[in-house]
């Protein structure tokens, strides 16, 4: 389905990608499903059958969208975020200050807090209005701090009051010459945070990509990824190409630069909606392999690159030395490492990633938890379908499940996996988790940290130092319990309460 | 007037400000949830959208301080369908669910903005489980009706009210409820609430402290109506909670705004308390003797950098402090009465309702004995830091004590920051306190490790 720019907020991924959060079962009938659903083969006979969401009554309080648009706004540099939005929204201020200083000083950027403000909305406004309190904060945004854009995120309560962010935007941008982005992000719109991706990307695409490019850049690779460090230049530079960096924190110049580019990658089709925007509406074309975790995927990975950017003629050095140079360290982290039993919980393609990073390193694994599901992706390419990919290439995953970060059913997939250790990104619930069980677990922050070679060594090296704590966390599991019924403390079934109502 | 300038209703009630808030230095009432956290054995259950209480908490426990806290808080996480059909549907299912999968002596159901917007009649679906006999409250949160310290006493009152109920028995002489710092919200909290259970049980009395790892939590909450009398220890979170009680359950009340730091102010507050309670004077002086006689050991000792043979660093001397009342109170009379140091600017965070504010501002004014300071409120940080940018410096070397968010000004400043308050970002704290006795000797040892590593470190 076209990525469609015309109006300012971009379609949920349920609607666009069938996008689901709740299923359990192996990953194989999971990855035939999808494909037989909503995939390129829609409707032939793949041994798939109509993808069906499966349900419980219980919930715990997960994420929202509106989070994951506004971080990612914040940390763009010279940008200033409005949160239109009771105060309560606006709380997460502090960690995404951190998170920005943090990348900051990771990246070599000017170390200061990023700009954010929130409108503050009362009782009164939730009767009269808010979009006068908007105005005013837009304008005192702009004498405070003359940004060079300004985002305005909506809320839950904005969107329910109906307040119309969209021409106080438009008519505030005439009166302070410089762009303001509105960012519709209501929590309760979609049901899965990444949503929130493709909000923040939406608002690039429509308004801060050079829309007629001066010139193209032939030596130009865009990057997309989650965030962190740079550990795409030392890959790339050899084949002669400068990296891109976008989302996870960039300048306006890079951002309007992605139109420029002789092509565009994505690390994580999560948010694959910018990529496949850029190719829709600027002849930008989109990578379609499989993502770069494990040797072949990785070699592949880079053969599709020098294909679109011609540089054939460079790549096989470039992977031999590679390969070479990892080589020793690869085998004595494989021999470390053997025997031993691991368990992902990520997200989606995320997660498919580092489950075959973990085979890669011939660590055992056949659990998984994926925080949502995509069954497609924007380009619909079946060369990005990376769960049908994951089992081609290193087997199925017996028990996979799909839960958005729900405790009480992590619970009953780690209580069935019985891990040596767990690698987890959405460092919030499910690493407190896996260490109150007396699990080991690798936090991701960064989401490079898996990717390419070097990636095998940085998660084999990250595996190994976070083992021997299996001494703290046995400890306080054996003091501490958690406060569900016996009958959930026993449960290994993640959906057991939808199925049977105990 | 600024314009910026927060215009809270005069009736004591939460009014939220009119201008916007940069570096936000509270959550909205929903994150009263923290609260419910805090008291062992109860467990919040969320009626609102699927971020807002992880959000919360998150903001208030995790990365403030680190302290971490059990958090697996049961959610509507509220959709589309919700907000057109109404929620109540969904919140039913969902406690059903809950009371199969969890296991609390007290349920907390707090509604966010969502329902208050759309309408939900949350307290009809509560109250089906009420009279079930479940141990279930409903606390009203909606996130544009307050902040997490009027949320924290719309939780109280809740749960006072639909779970501890009616009381006419006996009265026991010595007990005592404590209300006093917002669990989460101060980065010391847990600690905190350890040492005044401490001292006040030192001098004969027993103690609800109802928050936190020094509390027998939902037992504590019941004892509550049984209480001798409330103590408020803070300069006005809690005074409508000790005012209910005593309407509720004829409870007198002592109010003190400030809550003691060092021997000297901890030392005259048990004096105070004992003869309200008319408890034992004899067993509290045998107490506080003993407290300070360790206590000035200490102090002797200190004496030993502090007055100079370690004249190389720059000791500060004006105080800079931006914080919520209690804690801003508390330091600036400690580090002003038992260090010797000068008022400088005094910056109040959490938008106390006006009501309070004259009786907040009188404080200040006799800070210590012939010492006045004038304190402001202000909860934008852009304000903030105007304000201490108009602050006369002249001659002095000040020292901040505040949130991660004074990291920047107290650079300008070249003045070395103490992290007291939401948030803080900077500081892993378990159960190190800042009150009372030991904790006073805890706030010397940061606060001058602070000053001494500026000097070396840069
Ligand atoms: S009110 Fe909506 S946008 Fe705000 S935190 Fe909650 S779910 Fe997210």
């Amino acid at each position: 389905m076209a990525i469609n720019l015309r109006t300012t907020q971009a379609e949920t991924r349920e609607q666009r990608l069938g996008t689901i959060t709740h299923w359990e079962g192996n990953a194989g009938q999971l990855a035939r499903d999808s494909a037989h659903t909503h995939g390129c083969g829609r409707g032939c006979d793949n041994g798939g059958r109509r993808l069906c969401e499966q349900s419980t009554p219980f919930a715990q309080a997960s994420m929202c969208a509106e989070h994951i648009a506004v971080t990612n706004a914040t940390i763009i540099q010279e940008a200033l975020v409005i949160q239109h939005s009771p105060i309560g929204c606006a709380v997460s201020q502090s960690s995404t200050c951190r998170y920005y200083r943090d990348l900051a000083a990771r990246r070599g950027w000017k170390l200061e807090d990023p700009q954010s403000i929130c409108t503050n909305l009362g009782e009164q406004d939730m009767v009269f209005g808010g979009i006068a309190k908007l105005e005013q904060t837009i304008r005192e945004a702009w004498e405070r701090h003359h940004p060079k854009v300004i985002f305005v995120a909506t809320s839950c309560a904005t969107g329910i009051i109906g307040d119309d962010v969209d021409s106080a935007a438009r008519q505030l941008e005439d009166e302070i010459g410089i762009p303001v982005v509105p960012l519709h992000c209501e929590g309760f719109k979609s049901r899965h945070w990444s949503s929130g991706w493709d909000v923040i990307e939406h608002g690039i695409l429509r308004r801060l990509v050079r829309p007629d490019p001066p010139r193209k850049q032939d030596d130009l690779i865009n990057v997309i990824h989650l965030g962190g460090p740079d550990v795409f230049t030392p890959l790339l530079a050899p084949l002669g190409l400068r990296v891109n960096l976008v989302m996870g924190g960039n300048t306006l110049d890079r951002l309007a630069e992605l139109s420029e580019a002789a092509a565009t990658v994505t690390m994580c089709f999560v948010l694959s909606y910018l990529a496949t925007g850029l190719e829709q509406e600027y002849g930008v074309p989109e990578i379609k392999a499989p993502l770069p975790y494990g040797l072949a995927d990785t070699d592949e990975w880079l053969r599709e690159i020098a294909r679109v950017t011609h540089r054939e003629h460079l790549v096989e050095d470039v992977i031999a030395r590679e390969r070479a140079r990892i080589a020793p360290e690869l085998a004595r982290l494989r021999q470390a490492l053997a025997g031993k039993r691991g368990f992902v919980a990520a997200g989606a393609a995320f997660a498919h990633g580092l489950l075959a990073d973990l085979r890669e390193l011939g660590v055992e694994v056949d659990g998984a938890y994926s925080f949502h599901h995509d069954p497609s992706t924007d380009s619909g390419d079946p060369r990005q379908d990376t769960l049908s990919h994951l089992v081609e290439t290193w087997g199925d995953i017996p028990n996979y499940t799909v839960s958005p970060d729900q405790h009480f059913q992590a619970h009953a997939a780690l209580l069935r996996a019985k891990p040596d250790f767990v690698i987890c990104r959405h460092s919030g619930s499910m690493a407190v988790l896996t260490a109150r069980m007396g699990i080991p677990v690798l936090p991701i922050f960064y989401s490079n940290d898996g990717l390419g070679y070097e990636g095998l060594l940085t998660i084999g090296r990250s595996i190994l130092r976070i083992l021997p704590r299996k001494r703290f966390c046995e400890d306080v599991a054996a003091h501490s319990r958690f406060p569900y019924q016996p009958w959930w403390l026993e449960q290994t079934n993640p959906f057991a309460l939808g199925a049977d109502p105990a | 007037m600024s314009p910026l300038e927060s215009k809270a209703a005069a009736d004591g009630e939460f009014c939220s400000p009119s201008g916007p808030i940069e570096q936000v230095r509270y959550a909205c009432s929903l994150g009263a949830l923290a609260s419910v956290i805090a008291i062992p054995g109860a467990i919040p259950i969320t009626h609102c959208g699927p971020g807002c209480a992880t959000k919360q908490f998150h903001a208030l426990s995790g990365l403030n301080a680190y302290q971490g806290g059990e958090f697996h808080v049961p959610s509507t996480n509220i959709g589309n369908r919700e907000v057109i059909f109404g929620g109540t549907d969904r919140l039913d299912e969902l406690i059903e669910a809950t009371l199969k999968v969890m296991e609390a002596g007290l349920f907390v159901v707090q509604s966010g903005c969502i329902p208050g917007l759309v309408g939900d009649d949350v307290a009809s679906v509560v109250n089906k489980y009420r009279r079930r006999g479940v141990p279930i409250v409903f606390a009203e949160t909606s996130g544009y009706r307050g902040n997490n310290f009027t949320g924290h006493e719309t939780i109280i009152r809740a749960i006072i009210d639909q779970y501890v109920g009616a009381y006419d028995g006996p009265r026991e002489a010595g007990l005592v409820n404590v209300w006093s710092l917002l669990p989460y919200h101060n980065p010391f909290w847990r600690g905190d609430l350890g040492e005044i259970r401490r001292i006040l049980e030192g001098i004969g009395l027993r103690v609800n402290i109802l928050f936190g790892p020094s509390s027998e939590g939902v037992a504590e909450w019941q004892a509550i109506p049984r209480a001798q009398f409330n103590l408020v220890l803070s300069p006005w979170l809690g005074l409508a909670t000790a005012q209910h009680l005593q309407q509720t359950y004829g409870q007198p009340f002592l109010h003190v705004p400030a809550i003691p730091i060092g021997a000297k102010l901890t030392g005259a507050f048990l004096r105070q308390v004992t003869a309200f309670a008319g408890l034992d004077p004899q067993r509290a002086e045998a107490f506080i003797a003993r407290e300070e006689k360790e206590y000035y050991l200490y102090l002797r000792d200190f004496s030993a950098f502090y007055a100079g043979c370690t004249s190389q660093y720059r000791l500060p001397s004006q105080l800079v402090v931006v914080s919520e009342s209690a804690y801003n109170l508390a330091v600036t009379r400690f580090m002003v009465d038992q260090l010797g140091l000068v008022p400088g600017r005094q910056v109040i965070t959490e938008n106390p309702p006006q009501a309070f504010r004259d009786a907040i501002r009188a404080q200040y004014r006799r800070v210590a004995d012939g010492v006045s300071a004038e304190v402001d409120f202000a909860e934008d940080g852009h304000l903030i830091r105007r304000l201490i940018g108009e602050t006369d410096f002249t001659g002095q070397l000040p020292i901040v004590f505040g949130s991660t968010w004074e990291g920047e000004v107290a650079r300008q400043l070249e003045a070395p920051l103490v992290e007291i308050g939401y948030p803080s970002t900077d500081e892993v704290v378990l159960s190190r306190s800042y009150v009372g006795y030991r904790g006073a000797l805890a706030l010397i040892e940061r606060t001058y490790t602070t000053v001494v590593r500026a000097s070396t470190m840069g």
